[in-house]
């Protein structure tokens, strides 16, 4: 498909967005947070930002677990949606795909919510969640690939994949073997932000500085790409290291 | 459906469908998709002020 430039649309796009912000910024400033929440952020997304968005989501909820809704659903839509996302990206529609992005990780919310809501989260439920986590996390990098599958970008793209993958399975292998890991600055919520963000954000520019350059470009998306692969990796060898010092040299946590 | 409810699929809807628009060559479905949303949308701020001014009275 050739690129075409719409700028129009980009600017209208850029509005709602700018509109959701603000209105989130103040119900962002008006959230308390307690001192569990606070044990439970991150360094790249906060735990005052994790209180307000499960809030936020609230009603979505309740709708959800009032209608009957499995959490299985939303898992299966989860992964479903970033496939789409992988599709979108391999066409070029980078804005399309960090949309999808977004909404997928929020699923990937909502689902864990809606299981304890409905008092049925399980090691079943745990499992099937994982896996399907894997794959929709696969298919969007694969998507991301086929994107950049012309440059060096291509390598950035799958040491992000591979760095993902190691972050989720040098916790699971860590918590087989009886050690909590819940650590690390690119767990699963950081990496649909960097990725979903930058996405809208390079698809916003590219359009608009199109104009002047003939075709819209994704340098955004291969910048947060840059950063999502060095902090996964980063992630990956910092949770690896914890959970061997916390083993000991016996073995045993 | 509620106004709550209804305020976050009609932000969804609508930010997916200017992204159909932004980027893809399917610009009916993108522009019945920004309906959508702007409609639910409109209804949710609608309704928020219709639950307002019960409480109101």
């Amino acid at each position: 498909m050739e690129p075409v430039c719409r700028p129009g649309t980009a600017l209208t796009a850029a509005a709602v967005i700018g509109v959701a912000v603000a209105l989130s910024l103040r119900s962002l400033a008006k959230v308390r947070v307690d001192d569990a929440a606070s044990a439970a952020g991150s360094a790249l997304i906060g735990p005052r930002i994790r209180v307000w968005y499960r809030a936020a989501l609230e009603p979505a909820e309740e709708w959800l677990a009032a209608n009957g809704w499995s959490p299985d659903a939303l898992t299966y839509a989860q992964l479903a949606l970033s496939v789409l996302a992988g599709w979108a990206y391999a066409t070029a529609c980078v804005f399309l795909g960090g949309c999808l992005v977004m909404t997928a990780g929020t699923l990937d919310i909502l689902d864990g919510g809606l299981a304890r809501r409905r008092g049925v989260p399980g090691a079943r439920g745990a499992l099937v969640d994982s896996i399907a986590d894997r794959w929709a996390e696969f298919a969007t990098f694969v998507g991301l690939g086929a994107l950049y599958r012309d440059g060096w970008m291509l390598a950035v793209v799958a040491l992000a994949a591979f760095g993902s993958q190691m972050v989720s399975y040098v916790r699971a292998r860590a918590e087989g073997l009886g050690l909590a890991m819940a650590t690390g600055r690119a767990q699963r919520p950081e990496r649909y932000v960097l990725l979903g963000f930058g996405s809208v954000l390079s698809g916003l520019v590219g359009h608009l500085t199109c104009v002047a350059t003939g075709r819209p470009g994704h340098g955004i998306l291969s910048a947060c790409l840059v950063v999502l692969a060095a902090v996964s990796v980063w992630t990956a060898v910092e949770r690896a290291s914890h959970a061997a010092a916390a083993l000991g040299r016996d073995g045993t946590p | 459906m509620t106004p709550a409810l209804a305020r976050i699929l009609g932000f969804v809807t609508l930010v997916h469908g200017l992204g159909l628009r932004l980027d893809s060559t399917w610009q009916g479905t993108a522009l019945v998709v920004i309906l959508i949303g702007a409609g639910l949308l409109a209804w949710a701020f609608a309704g928020q002020a219709f639950v307002s001014e019960r409480r109101e009275r």
